[in-house]
């Protein structure tokens, strides 16, 4: 008995705590600033961010638990029924089913996407859920690790088959790092650099080094930039009306041969041979067909360190040649080959449409890499711009490299390929899915969309085909699943593929049942309750 | 470029006429298509001079004149108007060597600095409020040039097809413009008279009702009649007169908005306008339907002195409140969800509105005047009753929001800021009604806890448009949302200040 009425002691506490107004209104304030504080997180960082911090977060879960007790024990510390109260009942057990609807959705609710090439079959949904895929295609085995759903970076520290998975980045973003190197020679050199104008601006990096992220030529719009040895650079300022520059590869010097220096013959074919002498060495050349020497027996020798080629080639259309600390490029105004030196933070004015070149970075003593870097990501419209990748750095025999969102990873261990990839966890419909067209309207005499429909067709097996047709406001319905148009992509093939959102919500019923019941008991509380305050002796 | 020489060429001596003469306002009434519509010239031209210079006019020119003597830059005509780029934002003035007081720059000086700005929208990373005036900036600048190479005014031509839109130029081609030389008339206005004669033989004249809608200025007149409202409700003892004045701006608005329905095809309540429009007006009806109920001549008052605030904004707002009618996104193509759920939800802030306008004027009076603890009861008891119908409302269009996201994008609830911050408003509002029930919130902390409260409904209204949209940075605007929202909480914590502090006369029981 005394545990009985010890217990009944303790719900009662209970009961007043939770069941208490104030608590009700302390807790409404707390949950309202978590909703205020996310709403500034959705709008600078994306919906993806601020669901990660805020809204599937622990401590978010842990108010809203709160407001479900506040909710229920507020019903229970006003029982028996009362007449004038049951709007209030109606109210609250509104929010109840409400809650229990939601947290229905949330733990058996799908939610994802389903992608749609033209005329190619689809089954799989992409859910919001990342994974870490890792595959060992010799021994056709497949492992799968689920990311966390976190907006920080989470130290994994997993091992699975000596393979080491540390940092997750849920939010990365690639940045320049320099990786130092041991100075060889002066051949693996990279330098950085800002090429612009007053309409347009391009950071460029560039490198020779074999293991840089970064090629040694780039294109901008018609420019072409090449990164070469700083030898080559007095080779482009001479002034060899031939126009032939030799580049030897090993040292990374160079010729610019005159035309005393070459002896030409008639060659294969009617192709021109010239043949001249490098630091006493003699070489020939095919330079009409090949960069190549050849070697004593007129083949081509790809082994050997000289190449052929000429500066005529560059001078039809804009090429920029950068050599670190320094450049050269074809003037056609002056019709002369240019030869300039520049220092860090110096600009220089080139001949292209007022463009200049700033060198912002030259380095012997390191490579240039990108590295996943934690970010908080930016949205612009809608779209998130910058850092919407995600990063997990994976150990294997000592030897660390970042596996991306971006693109998959293999890696090679003991002559084993091993295969890496982040990729949206999937689920597979038991029907599948064709985008027959689809379709968008613009408003007249504009690009702006108007509508988007795609045709698709519903494959449901021994059950035969059916013809639909989605667009907005106008979703298809299929066993438990509903298709919503969502958006649309351009293909390589010409016509558009389709995005639909996929949802399968068994939570629904109970969300409008106690929607209904929220609004049309808030209705009849105020109406009990001015009812009951005209009646005498109340106030 | 040789083909606009080869016009100019052919008619110098028409087209300097046509510079004197066929710019005129009688062009205000000519067809185009612009922004997915067709309309006439004169909102063509008002909103893209509006646009480009926060102006109506250039210089002493009318906008449709400006526009068209803008337009005959395409055929080469030599002529200089003073047209000036709108600057709002600080740190773009800076940019762009501007006094920080000007708010406009000359055309040909900003474009001299075309190339700053845009190798600052290319360095500038996060998407803040400097970089969007930016943009903007340079969307002006692109409306400049889009006006004077020919491509902004659109003209109807027959065709095979039917009758079609062509950008200027095309329009007034040497071929063209050739085989209406010796029609009777400069050939110049021929092809714009018959343009126009095919487009209303094809389509009729229906287009025009938007330039009598623009013309009549309905709202602004609704001001003026609001105004006499007050007066004679809150000066006189026969309240038949004010009543008189109250249906005639409720008929006034009813009328324009009709107007506005039948030009745009939906119901008025898509973009910031549109909801501040419908706001006033549904605080209005909703303030008339509860003095009826309550015989309470005070709510009516609240009503119409928040319709005029509406109507104000709607007046001189430009920066901030976009009057033009554009055709609407995909999603929100729904006439039935977009009529019941913003509707809820705006008449819904149009209540709380009232309760905020009554707290406030409570405030005011209990601070400099003499209010009995009676009628202050009686008073907080009016505020409770607006509070009451706004928090329902509110409940059912929130509600009404999920379903329709529910039904088109298969998401009951999504955490879009606009719908969290609506939540936010119900758990405000909801929290103070709980507070109030329970004695927590006598009276004395009721009234000013309701007039502070509004900030959120601002916030959920406003805020998520232009702070939220605008970036951490938004203060360095001007004009604007920003600049609005931040005086509005601004001004309203100053009110509380004034009204809660030396307050001596607070009853302390609850009603």
């Amino acid at each position: 008995m005394a545990l009985m009425e010890s217990i009944k002691e303790t719900y009662r506490k209970v009961e007043l705590f939770f069941g208490n107004v104030k608590f009700a209104v302390v807790i409404i304030l707390i949950f309202a600033t978590f909703l205020a504080y996310g709403t500034f997180m959705e709008s600078y960082h994306g919906t993806e961010y601020a669901n990660r911090l805020i809204y599937k977060s622990i401590p978010f879960m842990i108010v809203q638990f709160m407001m479900f007790l506040s909710i229920v024990f507020a019903a229970l510390i006003r029982l028996p029924p009362k007449k004038h109260l049951y709007g209030f009942y109606t109210i609250h057990s509104g929010l109840i089913t409400l809650f229990l609807g939601s947290f229905i959705t949330y733990e058996a609710g799908v939610d994802g996407s389903l992608t749609l090439v033209p005329n190619l079959p689809n089954r799989e949904i992409q859910l919001n859920e990342d994974e870490l895929k890792i595959g060992f295609p010799a021994r056709k085995k497949d492992a799968t690790l689920e990311l966390p759903f976190s907006a920080g970076e989470v130290n994994l520290d997993m091992d699975y088959e000596n393979i080491h998975i540390r940092e997750f980045f849920p939010f990365a973003a690639d940045e320049l790092s320099w990786t130092p190197v041991k100075i060889e020679g002066q051949g693996a050199t990279s330098a950085r650099y800002r090429l612009f104008n007053k309409n347009f601006g391009e950071f460029i990096t560039l490198s020779l080094h074999p293991k840089a992220d970064f090629n040694n030529t780039t294109t901008l719009g018609l420019l072409n930039v090449h990164y070469m040895p700083k030898g080559l650079q007095k080779c482009f300022a001479s002034t060899n009306p031939e126009g032939l520059i030799v580049w030897n590869g090993e040292d990374n010097g160079c010729m610019a041969p005159g035309s005393d220096d070459i002896k030409k013959f008639k060659g294969v074919a009617g192709r021109e041979r010239i043949e001249l002498i490098y630091d006493g060495q003699k070489i020939a050349f095919l330079p009409e067909m090949s960069p190549l020497p050849l070697d004593d027996s007129m083949e081509l020798n790809e082994k050997s360190p000289f190449r052929i080629f000429s500066k005529k080639l560059f001078e039809k259309s804009p090429h920029l040649f950068v050599f670190g600390e320094g450049a050269a490029w074809f003037d056609k105004n002056t019709g002369k080959w240019e030869s300039r030196e520049i220092k860090k933070n110096e600009e220089l004015d080139l001949p292209w449409m007022g463009f200049k070149l700033k060198l912002l970075d030259f380095r012997a003593d390191a490579y240039p890499t990108m590295t996943p870097k934690l970010v908080k990501p930016v949205q612009e419209q809608g779209q998130t711009t910058y850092g919407n990748m995600k990063a997990v750095r994976v150990e294997i025999d000592g030897e660390s490299f970042w596996v991306r969102s971006t693109e998959p990873v293999a890696f090679n261990k003991n002559d084993e390929r091993i295969t890496f990839q982040i990729a949206k966890k999937v689920k597979t419909l038991k029907y599948e899915l064709v985008l027959d067209q689809f379709k968008m309207d613009t408003d007249p005499g504009t690009q702006t969309p108007a509508s988007f429909e795609s045709f698709v067709t519903l494959f449901k097996g021994t059950e035969g085909s059916e013809k639909h047709h989605i667009f907005m406001n106008n979703p298809l319905k299929h066993q438990d699943f509903t298709f919503y148009q969502a958006s649309y992509f351009p293909t390589e093939q010409g016509p558009n593929g389709s995005i639909l959102s996929v949802n399968y919500d068994p939570g629904r019923f109970w969300k409008y049942l106690g929607s209904l019941m929220l609004v049309l008991g808030s209705m009849w509380h105020y109406y009990l309750r001015r009812k009951h305050m005209k009646k005498p002796g109340v106030s | 470029m040789l083909n606009k020489f080869l016009i100019l060429i052919i008619f110098l001596p028409v087209m300097a006429w046509a510079q004197m003469d066929f710019c005129n306002q009688d062009l205000e009434n000519y067809p185009v298509l612009a922004g997915g519509r067709e309309k006439p010239l004169y909102v063509l031209a008002i909103d893209t001079i509006r646009f480009m210079t926060g102006e109506t006019k250039v210089g002493d020119l009318p906008a449709t004149v400006a526009f068209c003597k803008l337009s005959l830059k395409a055929f080469g005509m030599p002529l200089e108007l003073p047209v000036m780029i709108r600057v709002d934002h600080v740190d773009v003035k800076k940019l762009l060597g501007m006094n920080e007081k000007d708010h406009a720059m000359p055309v040909n000086d900003i474009f001299a600095r075309a190339g700053d700005i845009e190798t600052k929208i290319a360095e500038l990373k996060e998407n803040n409020s400097f970089k969007k005036e930016l943009t903007k900036v340079s969307q002006r600048m692109g409306t400049y040039q889009a006006i004077t190479e020919g491509r902004a005014w659109t003209v109807p031509l027959k065709t095979s097809k039917g009758v079609e839109f062509v950008a200027l130029t095309e329009f007034l081609s040497r071929e063209r413009v050739e085989s209406a030389q010796g029609k009777g008339m400069n050939p110049v206005q021929y092809l714009f008279n018959q343009g126009k004669a095919d487009y209303l033989a094809a389509k009729g004249d229906g287009y025009l009702l938007e330039l009598k809608y623009f013309k009549l200025n309905l709202f602004q007149w609704a001001i003026l009649v609001s105004l006499l409202a007050i007066l004679l409700l809150g000066g006189m003892k026969n309240k038949i007169p004010g009543s008189v004045f109250v249906v005639l701006t409720v008929v006034m608005q009813i009328t324009a908005m009709t107007m506005r329905v039948m030009i745009s095809g939906r119901a008025p309540i898509t973009n910031m306008y549109e909801t501040v429009m419908f706001s006033g007006f549904g605080a209005l009806i909703l303030s008339c339907i509860i003095t009826f109920v309550r015989k309470e001549t005070v709510f009516v008052l609240a009503g119409l002195g928040y319709n005029i605030l509406c109507l104000m904004m709607m007046k001189f707002a430009h920066g901030m409140l976009d009057e033009g009618i554009s055709p609407l996104v995909p999603v929100l193509r729904d006439n039935f969800w977009l009529s019941t759920h913003v509707t809820t939800v705006i008449l819904s802030y149009a209540a709380l509105a009232l309760s905020w306008i009554l707290a406030n004027s409570l405030l005011i009076r209990k601070r400099f005047f003499t209010v009995t603890n009676e009628e202050y009861r009686y008073q907080s008891d009016l505020i409770y009753t607006a509070i009451k119908v706004g928090t329902v409302m509110l409940a059912a269009g929130v509600i009404l929001g999920g379903v329709w996201a529910d039904y088109s994008w298969g998401r009951f609830w999504g955490w879009d800021p606009k719908e969290t911050w609506s939540l936010i408003v119900l758990l405000v509002y909801t929290a103070i009604l709980h507070g109030r029930y329970s004695s927590w919130i006598p009276p004395k902390r009721f009234v000013p806890l309701v007039a502070g409260a509004f900030m959120s409904v601002m916030m959920a209204w406003f805020g998520v448009n232009y702070i939220l949209a605008s970036g951490l940075h938004s203060y360095g605007f001007s004009e604007g949302g920003a600049i609005f929202l931040g005086s509005f909480f601004l001004i309203q914590i100053l009110l509380l200040l004034t009204g809660v502090i030396g307050n001596k006369q607070a009853p302390e029981q609850s009603t």
